[in-house]
């Protein structure tokens, strides 16, 4: 058994089908890609992971921990180590990235307002952000501006992969966390997300393009295509999208082909 | 003692009045006694307004003195004055303003020993032939504060009144006048408290501000009369040539709580930053009116309202922006924001534009109303965080924008306080 299974699942968005039976095992330690073009599924498989209330299951289970992830609301996904990177994080005025974090730090904790003892002092909370924002090379300046406010798109990943590096998910899926991110946003992305890397870590990466797959190898790569993988293998999926792109799967009624790599 | 013509030569003997000010609260009654309730059918000015269950005849027109408010020490304020019901209150202010002429004192007090400053502005901005309920408030007004800063004076601290409703029944109707003289600057709180009754009491604030060239005025409103008391409170600003006023009324008590605004741009280059907050809960209504009145070239006003509502309590908000014919280089904006954290509360909004000078700046207005954003909701319980929590800090930042621009860091943590309480 895998440390985070994906079985045989299956979504609607607004009465469509998007996700047509997809199964995935992810075991901590490991880095999985997951690719696709635009409209294959990408971006409904991690809001599903989340429990965005816009998806609509059908079928399937994930399980984690040996509990099904699916029945559970989001806010227990994430206490039980589930982390999601958003491809487009939202701007939520009025509460400061401060607050923001040291609110989901003390949740993790189990700091509910009344145990002060469990809440995250003001000293190690401050160090722990330090470090994590040196590394992403993000200004303090950060921690007092309203969350995602005004931020560059490349200020908004790097503030999504400190929020991962602060709470410290067993599986965190990166939702197209290169998209829109110059080069060096990129490598200090990757870099954090490199230093995370580990036995106590499995990573789904949801993109696009094979950019950031050159910074973050994975150990799988998976193609996704209208709702269903039609080819998972090794890191050499990714060399071969990368010269053939997906015109071998897009615009066929049927995926054609549905092999395992070698 | 209800409404009488003797209720008011009782109360205005009891303050100590002079003759001239009995026979303006004598004037304000025969208006009061001529004039019907508003047609809350017709009067576009209380369409809408939910009378129903006000009987005028339930009140208490005063209460005789039953001791003097405790005075509680405020360091942080230059003056402090506290008034507890209908008895004249008490004002203690820093000995070296009253020195550089600096006049804080209760408004019955001030009409005594300053009559002809009171006079020529009382009751000319905020008008007792408006309606029945401005005419009961011009008769049976029950004292407030007079705040007269000279000309060219900056005060550093705020100044604070207080005023506490009596029970229930009660009728509590503080008037604030302020005049600030030219090119002085400073800060000025007052705070309507009631305690919670469970029968209606008639409550309400009133406040006409005068700002002299180049005055500079932070004035905070904190409306928190008892959930059973009917309010009807008008506020009148008049901002002379290049004055400017920083505003924040905070709606929280009340039954039906309906504050009037109104900002007369009268001066060129003045400008007004207004800003409104409001949360109710159980069956707590709320009437806004607005009224940014622009008659002078190059004037700016920047109004935002935002409001939170739970439970079934409803709240309606019409606003209007009028561009006079001499109000060329005009920059105006309107903005209310309401969130709705139940099914059944509601939320009305009618931005109203009058313009008759085309020559302007900009005039934007805005509106929304709806629940807290589900994707905002999402963002916040994928970090783990419990979605009472979410909620809370949902709501208070969505009212953030609007607390964080009280000028006063002692009163932002009561209102700040005061929503917790209320988001639960």
């Amino acid at each position: 058994m895998a440390d985070f299974e994906i079985r045989d699942l299956r979504v609607t968005v607004e009465g469509r089908e998007i996700l047509k039976g997809i199964s995935l095992d992810v075991n901590k330690g490991e880095v999985h890609a997951v690719m696709g073009p635009n409209g294959s599924g990408k971006s409904t498989l991690s809001h599903t992971l989340m429990g965005h209330p816009n998806y609509t299951v059908t079928s399937g289970e994930v399980i984690f921990k040996g509990k099904n992830l699916l029945a559970l609301p989001t806010e227990q996904r994430a206490k039980l180590g589930v982390f999601l990177a958003l491809q487009y994080p939202v701007v939520v005025p009025g509460i400061s990235m401060s607050n923001f974090l040291r609110t989901a730090i003390n949740a993790k904790r189990g700091y509910d307002g009344k145990d002060k003892s469990k809440a995250i002092s003001p000293k190690e909370f401050l160090a722990l952000l330090k470090n994590e924002m040196s590394v992403l090379r993000m200004d303090d300046s950060f921690l007092s501006r309203y969350v995602n406010e005004g931020f560059s798109g490349g200020e908004k990943k790097r503030a999504e992969i400190l929020q991962m590096a602060v709470l410290k998910p067993e599986i965190a899926i990166l939702d197209e966390t290169d998209s829109g991110l110059d080069i060096d946003s990129i490598k200090f992305v990757s870099n954090a997300v490199n230093r995370m890397r580990g036995p106590e870590l499995g990573v789904l990466i949801i993109t696009h393009y094979t950019r950031i797959l050159q910074f973050i190898k994975p150990d799988r790569v998976h193609v996704l295509v209208d709702g269903q993988f039609v080819l998972s293998g090794g890191p050499e999926v990714a060399d071969r999208l990368e010269a053939k792109g997906y015109s071998e799967w897009v615009g066929k009624k049927e995926p054609a082909v549905i092999q395992e790599a070698r | 003692m209800s409404f009488t013509r003797e209720a008011v030569e009782a109360l205005s003997g009891l303050h100590g009045e002079p003759e001239w000010l009995r026979a303006r609260r004598l004037e304000s009654f025969a208006l009061f006694e001529r004039m019907a309730l508003p047609d809350t059918k017709r009067d576009k000015d209380w369409r809408q307004v939910d009378l129903k269950g006000l009987n005028l005849d339930s009140f208490e027109a005063f209460q005789p003195p039953d001791g003097r408010p405790a005075m509680v020490p405020m360091p942080q304020m230059a003056g402090v004055l506290a008034q507890r019901g209908t008895a004249e209150g008490t004002a203690e202010i820093d000995p070296s303003l009253t020195a550089r002429g600096v006049i804080f004192c209760p408004l019955g007090k001030a009409a005594r020993e300053v009559p002809e400053l009171v006079q020529s502005h009382l009751f000319s901005g905020v008008r007792p032939e408006r309606d029945k309920l401005a005419a009961l408030h011009g008769a049976l007004f029950s004292g407030g504060t007079f705040l007269y800063v000279p000309d060219g004076l900056t005060i550093d601290r705020p100044l604070m009144s207080r005023f506490w409703s009596g029970g229930g029944g009660a009728t509590t109707l503080p008037h604030t006048v302020v005049v600030a003289g030219k090119g002085s600057s400073f800060h000025y709180v007052e705070e309507f408290i009631g305690a919670p009754d469970d029968s209606p009491s008639l409550a309400s604030g009133s406040a006409e501000l005068f700002l002299n060239d180049g005055a500079n005025l932070g004035y905070v409103a904190l409306h928190r009369w008892s959930p059973q008391a009917w309010q009807f409170a008008n506020q009148r600003i008049l901002l002379l040539r290049d004055a400017h006023l920083r505003m924040v009324n905070v709606g929280l008590g009340g039954r039906l709580a309906r504050i009037r605004m109104e900002a007369m741009l009268e001066g060129p280059g003045s400008s007004a930053e207004l800003r409104g907050l409001f949360f109710g809960t159980e069956q707590q209504a709320f009437d806004f009116r607005t009224l940014q009145d622009h008659l002078a070239p190059n004037t700016t006003s920047d109004l935002l309202y935002k409001g939170a509502l739970r439970d079934t309590a409803k709240s309606a908000y019409v606003g209007v922006v009028r561009v006079e014919k001499n109000a060329r280089g005009t920059s105006a904006n309107q903005a209310n924001r309401n969130l709705l954290l139940s099914e059944k509360a509601r939320a009305t909004s009618e931005p109203i534009l009058e313009i008759e000078n085309n020559d302007i700046v900009r005039c934007s207005h805005g509106a929304t109303v709806g629940p807290v954003d589900p994707e905002h909701m999402f963002y916040l319980e994928s970090r783990g965080i419990p979605h009472s929590v979410a909620q809370r800090m949902l709501v208070e930042g969505f009212l953030a924008e609007i607390t964080d621009r009280i000028p006063v860091a002692h009163i932002r943590e009561v209102v700040e306080h005061e929503l917790a309480t209320r988001i639960g």
